[in-house]
């Protein structure tokens, strides 16, 4: 089964045709030249925490400028805005980060005896699993709570991620281009506008 | 367009604009009858405003905060619904299936749940029919299941994507039948009286983060310009948070919050559509219609266990509308002997858009690292197929208010939702169907993702006011001028996607009224 990477520019390229409604283009857009914001709501050790972690959870090419996925979740979580639910068992979303994100230092301290972001990688993954699973020891969060809030924050995380046009890109997506009609949808059909694998 | 005073007493105020109010708000306008519709959310113009990016379409979902409790807490927002003109029809996948009869009889056949207070034949069918025609369903000319409809789908299905051909291939080499899905998105251009010509689905793949196209039949291209074309008046971003009620306890007037300005709007009667958790909400806050403490109860969600997989050929899952292809040979297993639970559930097909995947890889297989940057380099040879299935209502699954405020001051609903031992074994044996048709079909990494979708219940009707909350036209008990239209009023969940139903009900109710009302 062949992977998909289309060559970088594909998605940009394809912004500047007439094959992208103006909404869709503006909307690519705005992300495309959306640059990291100072954090409200995280404090500097907790948004560089954050980002060793994103890195972790889906590591980015070198050949192109990262995506920053630190700034929309402290730009929610300042504004205080929801995706409409959440686990009751966890504290309200402000809350829950903090105390999730500080668990990561907790249960560095308790088996390394050092900071998170001092670990090296293998060690920062450990510990990623050991709070998915809810076996991570010293952290305030029960083992269910601390499955929720990482189910919870690598779903919003990778949602930030992938709905970037530089990751869409890599994973060979031109769904974006909206403006002709689709006819070729059955299996094994391309538009000229689909780039085949690599 | 037509507008009123807020001191002109109109005849009806209709609280939401989703599948249980706006063609209830169409019906009382063609009538003649003076209507107000308060919606909550936005009104936008999707061929500007829409773009093809589900970040970007966020707007079109319910995002105030709600808790969900249980084993299995129900996700709400984008998995749940949608606010705007129009509702969640805005975002709905506009799969339009009929309820089959034995559907609304579900205490008669195993016990269990409540029969609905309607007759499927004389009280449903004909809307179903009428509603078919009214929003260009395009289907197939002879539908395998349920009763013989007395006309076609006035369109053809529409083209089968990947995951639609993938799952006939899967079906067809296990002897279970397979049609095209009937589907509320039109084949070909369509014309309808009082709003013109709408065009054809272009095949964007894109219903569930809404149509630009003006293809699928959200109700904003449907009953809202029928209802506007007949004088209804629809004022958007109004949230309703009270009523006003005479001596005798009959509302006299709705309040609203529009701008952060407080309006009342007189009225002589008013229809609750604001969905299966804003309604029991709204009437709990209020305590209202609630004597026999039934408001809230009832919660009931669908069995939607997705199974996907990954396939040689090139998917695409982005393309074609998300739901091409159906069976209903699932519709009751047990008469082959081979399931031990009440009811039954359908089987669709599905495509997906990119970051509702990757959102269920997370959730549903924990995938992280290069593990999660793999499985998504895959996303082009994806496709899915999940259930439908009826699921029970249980004491232990009900909503109530919390402690919570949210940003308007108003107590957050609490959602309890535990699958019980039918949902267990339901989705215990559809999870073994679906993973060998996925198998048949070629699938490779096929995982299952156990999901509810849809909230139903919550404000039962029925024929006794010591356990319903409305009557079969969907009046309310306790309040005569008051009416509740949307998915709360259910007594079962059927097996089958239910807003169709919801606007069969919808059509019924005010069609009731105006006969009460004419006599
Ligand atoms: C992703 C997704 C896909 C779906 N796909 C399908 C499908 O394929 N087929 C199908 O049959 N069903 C589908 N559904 C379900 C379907 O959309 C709903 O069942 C249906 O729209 C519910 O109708 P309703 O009238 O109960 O509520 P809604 O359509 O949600 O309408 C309620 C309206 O009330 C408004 N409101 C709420 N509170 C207030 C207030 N206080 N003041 C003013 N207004 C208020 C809301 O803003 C909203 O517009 C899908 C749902 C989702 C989330
Ligand atoms: S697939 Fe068709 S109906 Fe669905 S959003 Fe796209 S154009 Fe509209």
């Amino acid at each position: 089964m062949a992977s998909f990477r289309y060559p970088i520019g594909t998605v940009r390229a394809l912004l500047d045709t007439d094959h992208v409604t103006p909404a869709t283009r503006q909307a690519l857009q705005t992300r495309l030249d959306k640059q990291p914001e100072q954090p409200q709501f995280f404090t500097p050790d907790e948004a560089d925490l954050l980002h060793q972690l994103s890195a972790r959870l889906f590591p980015q090419p070198d050949t192109r400028p990262s995506i920053d996925v630190v700034s929309p979740v402290d730009h929610r979580l300042a504004h205080n805005e929801s995706d409409g639910w959440r686990y009751d068992l966890l504290p309200a979303d402000p809350d829950a980060w903090r105390q999730g994100l500080n668990g990561f230092q907790e249960a560095a301290q308790a088996q390394f005896g050092k900071p998170f972001t001092q670990l090296d990688g293998g060690q920062q993954d450990d510990l990623i699993g050991q709070i998915q699973q809810g076996t991570a020891i010293g952290t305030s969060f029960t083992p269910l709570q601390s499955k929720r809030f990482f189910e919870d924050m690598l779903a919003e995380l990778v949602s930030l991620y992938f709905s970037h046009p530089l990751a869409q890109e890599e994973f060979g997506y031109v769904g974006m281009a909206d403006k002709p009609r689709w006819d070729r949808v059955g299996l094994n059909e391309l538009e000229a506008r689909e780039p085949g694998a690599l | 367009m037509k507008t009123y005073a807020t001191n002109d007493v109109v005849d009806a105020v209709v609280i939401g604009t989703g599948a249980g109010g706006a063609p209830l708000l169409a019906r009382l306008a063609q009538a003649g009858l003076r209507v107000v519709a308060l919606e909550a959310g936005s009104e936008k113009d999707p061929t500007k405003d829409y773009a093809t990016d589900e970040r970007a379409q966020e707007f079109l979902f319910w995002n105030d905060e709600r808790l969900s409790a249980g084993d299995n807490p129900l996700a709400f927002g984008s998995n749940n619904s949608g606010t705007g003109v129009g509702g969640s029809t805005l975002h709905y996948t506009a799969y339009t299936p009929r309820a089959q009869p034995d559907d609304m009889l579900m205490r008669t056949e195993f016990g269990v749940a409540a029969n609905w207070p309607v007759d499927y034949h004389t009280d449903i069918e004909p809307y179903y029919d009428e509603l078919e025609h009214f929003l260009g369903i395009s289907g197939p000319s002879d539908y395998p299941w349920g009763p013989k409809r007395k006309r076609n789908y006035p369109l053809p299905p529409l083209p089968l994507n990947g995951a639609a051909q993938l799952m006939q291939r899967g079906c067809a080499q296990l002897g279970i039948r397979t049609s095209p899905a009937a589907n509320a998105a039109l084949s070909g251009r369509y014309y309808q009286e009082g709003i013109g010509w709408r065009e054809a689905c272009t095949n964007r793949g894109f219903c569930q983060a809404g149509c630009s196209v003006g293809a699928k039949a959200s109700m904003d291209v449907t009953f809202i310009p029928l209802a506007r074309a007949h004088g209804a008046e629809i004022r958007p971003d109004a949230f309703v948070t009270t009523f006003d009620r005479d001596s005798q306890g009959r509302i006299t007037a709705v309040v609203y919050v529009q701008n952060g300005q407080t309006y009342r709007q007189k009225c002589t009667t008013v229809f609750l559509c604001a969905g299966a958790v804003e309604t029991p909400r709204l009437l709990l806050i209020n305590e209202l219609a609630n004597s026999n403490g039934q408001v809230g109860r009832n919660v009931m969600a669908h069995p939607g266990l997705q199974i996907w997989g990954e396939f040689d050929e090139d998917v695409r899952p982005y393309k074609g509308i998300p739901g091409g292809l159906i069976s209903e040979d699932t519709h009751r297993p047990f008469a082959g002997k081979s399931a031990d639970f009440a009811g039954g559930y359908l089987l669709q097909s599905i495509g997906v858009m990119p970051v509702t995947y990757v959102k269920q890889m997370a959730r549903g297989r924990g995938l992280w690292g290069q593990a999660l940057i793999d499985a998504m380099s895959r996303y082009n040879h994806v496709a899915g197929i999940n259930i439908l299935g009826d699921g029970l209502p249980y004491d232990h699954n009900y909503l109530e208010l919390s402690d919570e405020l949210d940003a308007r001051g108003l107590p957050k609903p609490r959602v309890y939702h535990t699958d019980g031992e039918n949902e267990k074994k339901m989705n215990a044996h559809a999870e073994k169907i679906m993973r060998d048709i996925w198998s048949a079909a070629g699938a490779k990494n096929v995982w299952a993702f156990p999901r509810a979708a849809h909230i139903i219940g919550t404000c039962r009707m029925g024929h006794s006011p010591d356990e319903a909350v409305v009557n079969a036209n969907g009046q309310s008990f306790d309040i005569p001028n008051l009416y509740i239209s949307d998915n709360s009023t259910f007594p079962s969940s059927l097996s089958v996607n239910p807003a169709l139903t919801i606007m069969a009900l919808a059509l019924r109710t005010a069609d009731k009224f105006l006969m009460m009302r004419n006599k």
